[in-house]
């Protein structure tokens, strides 16, 4: 689950990482005078790009100009003047199987340029004064400082379910530092033990969806993530588009199916759907009773695959509502393009 | 791992748990005995069940672990299997926070145990046994080897082999972290004399193929490799599915697991359906 900047820097502030004075809007009335830095807070990147962070006198005005393009909630914070911008961040390493962090230089382009040094702290010894004086003589900036930064860094993943927690930029100002920005990516499977509380930090919990939207024209459903993946692939290959992907999971009942394939057929974008189900300890049947329910709702064309686990009935109750059974993939992709 | 392996089901008594026991069992796995905390001394499927992992191993002679317990105890259980110097622990459990994982997967291997999963449907080999949640129908004997990070794409791509046959199919599962890595099963494969060639099905997110193909180019898997990747399309840091499923920071992408395959010599099949023409 992703953290709005806002939510990440009371993550930030709870550890000991120090971030600028600010102001959320709404609720705030008064906004302060003088220069500050008005952010959308979007859950999307890239909003120094679209002109959605602004330094500004006139911080009323940055805002009503931003809700004009649809934007509802702002952080104004004070302007921080500094020498230098970094980036830094921790996440756990799949390779070596360790917490690591991630320094570079910091910009919006900071992963594009590919000029990031990485530092892996084993979770038997955690962050150590060397490390910190290590990477303070590349920030330039107080070791004490940076070691503060990097332990609540550290404390994020190691104890509150945070698979990713980034600092873009850090400034440095006198040799102190400051979080400017953040990204907090909350581990979903961690959402059960920690949501209380992030709730009592005033931190939002959403429960997280396997629901991705594209940009094409065809919805993609399917069962288990790789095999959902593949289907879209094999449809942008065959020349199609996919308008989104939808992973069903393991071992849906007939009304999972139901809300899964109406969230997909109710996209405004998708013509047509393609369904990928090979049953394991998922049930046919039940998938063919969801995807008749949805067609009740809302009907779009759709093609499915049906094999696995009871599939003869599952075939049986589609085509029984004159829903056509596919057992071939690149068949059924062919003739949903083709139609 | 063959039709002698004796395994012990933990979280026997589970809505999961004894239902695959059941398929497992008909599947002629030879299943020991079961544990759940609080269940010890009823039976599963005629299966002797016991509160703890250290009763079990007391009575019987246990060579594989597989745990069905939900998530908020799975990272225990591997835990407890190793600790009762249960060698091969093979979890299904899907759902387990990541540091968990991680804590529990260093203890294991700390105690010389090997954990496949979490969030895998397990192994099997053909005919001999299977110690996992795979629907059997799609598996026949034969001489390829699959190692997966997908679910249901082995299941798939395991029925477009069935002509070939399998020797031994391994769902290492999709998490970020987990216990055995592709390229820890490549390498036995390369040494198990029943497996001829490897397929080897892989997603966007972390770097676990890179590294498989560069022991190829190093020359120390020497069989056959046929690689799939799933996630052409898939937007960038979006999770797609999977916990692992995700490119963070540049790592992992589409096209660096594709391009380390072709160095290594490694045919990339762009369908599942081209696989059994390349290997």
């Amino acid at each position: 689950m992703k953290l709005y900047e806002y939510e990440g820097k009371i993550l930030f502030r709870k550890v000991g990482i120090k971030t600028p004075n600010s102001l959320l809007v709404p609720p705030a009335n008064d906004l302060p005078k003088g220069k500050v830095v008005v952010k959308a807070q979007l859950l999307e990147g890239g909003r120094g790009k679209r002109g959605l962070v602004r330094i500004t006198e006139d911080a009323s005005e940055a805002i009503k100009q931003m809700r004009e393009e649809g934007v509802e909630k702002f952080l104004v914070e004070e302007y921080v003047p500094h020498e230098y911008e970094f980036y830094l961040s921790c996440m756990v390493d799949r390779d070596s199987q360790e917490p690591m962090f991630a320094i570079g230089k910091g910009g919006i382009n900071v992963e594009e340029e590919g000029d990031i040094r990485t530092r892996v702290v084993s979770m038997e010894r955690g962050v150590r004064f060397f490390d910190a004086l290590e990477v303070s003589k590349f920030m330039k900036a107080n070791p004490e400082e940076v070691m503060m930064v990097m332990r609540g860094l550290y404390e994020l993943v190691l104890n509150y379910g945070v698979e990713l927690a980034e600092i873009n930029p850090l400034a440095v100002k006198d040799g102190s530092l400051i979080a400017l920005d953040s990204k907090v990516i909350i581990e979903d499977n961690s959402l059960i033990r920690i949501g209380e509380t992030l709730k009592s930090l005033g931190i939002h919990v959403e429960r997280p969806s396997a629901y991705v939207e594209l940009d094409g024209d065809i919805g993609i459903i399917g069962n288990g993530a790789g095999l959902t993946m593949a289907t879209m692939d094999m449809v942008k290959i065959a020349g199609g588009s996919p308008a989104d992907f939808l992973d069903v999971g393991g071992g849906a009942d007939r009304n999972h199916v139901k809300e899964s394939m109406l969230k997909v057929l109710r996209n405004p974008k998708v013509k047509k759907v393609i369904a990928n189900i090979y049953g394991g300890i998922t049930r046919c049947d039940e998938v063919a009773l969801g995807v008749v329910d949805a067609l009740k709702e809302i009907n779009k064309p759709v093609y499915i695959r049906l094999s696995g686990t009871n599939e003869e009935q599952g075939e049986r109750i589609l085509e029984e509502n004159n829903v056509k059974v596919y057992h071939d993939v690149p068949k059924m992709i062919g003739d949903a393009l083709r139609s | 791992m063959n039709k002698d392996t004796k395994v012990l089901v933990q979280g026997i008594t589970g809505r999961e748990g004894s239902f695959h026991t059941r398929l497992m069992k008909s599947y002629s796995t030879k299943i020991a005995a079961g544990t759940s905390p609080g269940k010890g001394g009823t039976q599963v499927e005629g299966i002797p069940v016991y509160d703890t992992v250290e009763e079990a191993v007391k009575e019987h002679e246990i060579d594989a672990s597989i745990i069905f317990v939900p998530a908020s105890n799975a990272a225990d259980a591997i835990v407890e299997a190793a600790d009762s110097n249960i060698k091969l622990i093979v979890t299904i459990t899907e759902h387990i926070p990541v540091i968990e994982t991680l804590r529990a997967v260093r203890y294991a291997k700390s105690r010389g145990s090997s954990v496949i999963g979490p969030n895998s449907p397990g192994l099997i080999a053909p005919d001999e046994t299977m110690i996992g949640i795979m629907p059997s129908r799609a598996f026949r004997k034969g001489r390829v080897g699959i190692i997966s990070r997908s679910g249901t794409l082995t299941y798939e791509v395991a029925e477009v082999l069935k002509d070939r046959g399998q020797s031994l199919v391994v769902g290492i599962g999709g998490d970020p972290i987990i216990g055995s890595s592709m390229l820890d099963l490549a390498k036995e494969m390369e040494a198990d004399p029943q497996t001829d060639s490897i397929v080897v099905i892989g997603e966007i997110g972390g770097i676990m193929e890179e590294r498989l193909a560069s022991a190829i180019a190093r020359g120390e898997i020497k069989k056959k490799v046929v690689a799939y990747m799933a996630g052409m399309t898939a937007p960038k840091e979006k999770r797609m599915g999977h916990a692992g499923a995700v490119v963070y920071m540049g790592m992992g992408t589409f096209q660096s697991k594709i391009e380390a395959f072709k160095r290594a010599n490694v045919k990339v099949a762009k369908t599942p359906y081209e696989i059994p023409e390349m290997i």
